[in-house]
């Protein structure tokens, strides 16, 4: 027999189906990466689903864009990816991939079931309504506003414009308008509603009403997790997503820059 | 230091980070945490500023801050931890200090810039703020974190 043949273990026929085992983790890593979680998260919910179904060994790749597993029962071993689709932030369906992360570790459900609970996660976890978001934005970025030493004035125009800006970016991304080019629709958009708002209302603060009505463009999950991923060892997966965040900063900054510059040329 | 400064400060950031709460799909419920989170944030580093500290190392204090007490109450608030404390510290990120480092690196390329050199100092000095004050919250967050996590349930 030569020596590579003994490096390589008989199959028994008796451990589980790896495949479905697999996937299933690799959906749970997948979901909870596209909900915003950062990569230790990642990896630790897929060791606990994977283990929880059965796998003996856990081993995970995370890239910007992909997962891939490996994952093992006794002599047998698979290995498989799985693409990751575009990182948002829904941190009720988070939670829920929690519980149900911890109802598999304690070995309550079988590989079938977790799937048809994965599934069920990303179907039924309920969301804001478009109108809620626009106006706990259109808020947020008001106050964030008041942080910048925009005056009362121009507060109201911010609020108006961030959430028209909101509500604007939801339609956007749900026809699949490219994220990039979104941010500087929704930041020309937004800034140029804000700076006309705060003129018309005889603001002071017109240059930081156009700022503070695009804060809702400023990606700061993705900022703290790229920062995240680099400090718990995953510095290739934390360098994408600082990319990624500098990319989207500056298509927003070039909306604003236009419309700065058209509400300059208007008088 | 004045207190309705402060007021109006932590209430701003309150505001702020229950907002970002509701873009981040988080439950109604947990939402008073959001703000709590945020209130605590805003008044530290408003603090911390008026006792003439920079506004890294206030940023670093108040998600420091941030980050210990969420560890502390996380089996209280039914809420994942990341969630709490990066919505908290939203109300940090110098967003318009990113905006006025860009737009001051498209003014460079502009040829009516007067002063070249004045801009480029201004728009990286914006730049290396926009850096160190997102490095003084990642840090601040993830030492509470590192140090203090309790691998319990989720």
């Amino acid at each position: 027999m030569d020596t590579i043949e003994t490096l390589i273990p008989e199959d028994s026929g008796s451990a589980p189906a790896l495949e479905p085992m697999a996937m299933v983790a690799l959906d749970a890593g997948r979901m909870l990466m596209e909900a915003g979680a950062s990569a230790n998260g990642v990896d630790e919910i897929v060791a606990k689903f994977a283990r929880g179904l059965g796998a003996d060994r856990v081993d995970l790749r995370i890239g910007y864009a992909s997962l891939a597993i490996t994952i093992g029962i006794g002599p047998n071993g698979i290995t498989r990816m799985r693409e990751v689709g575009h990182l948002g932030v829904n941190q009720r369906l988070d939670q829920e991939l929690w519980r149900l992360a911890d109802r598999v570790s304690r070995g309550e459900l079988t590989t079938e079931q977790a799937r048809a609970g994965l599934t069920r996660l990303a179907t039924k976890t309920p969301r804001h309504s478009a109108w809620v978001m626009a106006v706990a934005v259109g808020l947020a970025c008001a106050a964030f506003g008041r942080l910048l030493g925009v005056d009362w004035l121009g507060t109201g125009p911010v609020f108006l414009a961030a959430g028209l800006g909101q509500f604007v970016r939801r339609e956007l991304l749900k026809r699949h308008v490219n994220v990039f080019i979104c941010a500087t629709l929704v930041s020309f958009l937004s800034s140029l509603l804000g700076g006309f708002g705060a003129r018309w209302a005889g603001s002071g603060k017109i240059d930081m009403a156009m700022i503070a009505s695009i804060l809702l463009l400023v990606p700061g999950i993705p900022s703290v997790n790229a920062q995240n991923d680099i400090l718990e060892g995953h510095p290739t997966l934390g360098s994408a997503r600082a990319v990624t965040v500098a990319v989207i900063l500056i298509f927003a900054a070039a909306g604003l820059w236009f419309g700065q510059a058209l509400l300059a040329g208007w008088h | 230091m004045n207190f309705s400064f402060l007021l109006h400060q932590t209430i701003c950031g309150a505001i702020a980070a229950a907002g970002f709460g509701v873009l981040f799909n988080i439950g109604f419920r947990s939402l008073p945490w959001c703000a709590a989170s945020g209130a605590v944030a805003l008044a530290v580093r408003t603090y911390c500023l008026a006792q003439g500290w920079n506004l890294e190392a206030a940023s670093f204090a108040a998600a420091l801050t941030v980050g210990a007490a969420v560890q502390v109450l996380r089996a209280r608030t039914d809420i994942s931890q990341n969630a709490l404390d990066v919505t908290g510290c939203i109300p940090m990120v110098p967003g318009s200090f990113a905006a006025k480092a860009i737009l001051g690196m498209f003014a460079l390329t502009s040829s009516s810039t007067t002063d070249a050199s004045e801009t480029l100092i201004t728009a990286v000095q914006f730049a290396l703020r926009v850096t160190f004050t997102i490095g003084a919250i990642g840090t601040g967050l993830a030492i509470p974190t590192l140090l203090l996590r309790v691998r319990v349930t989720r």
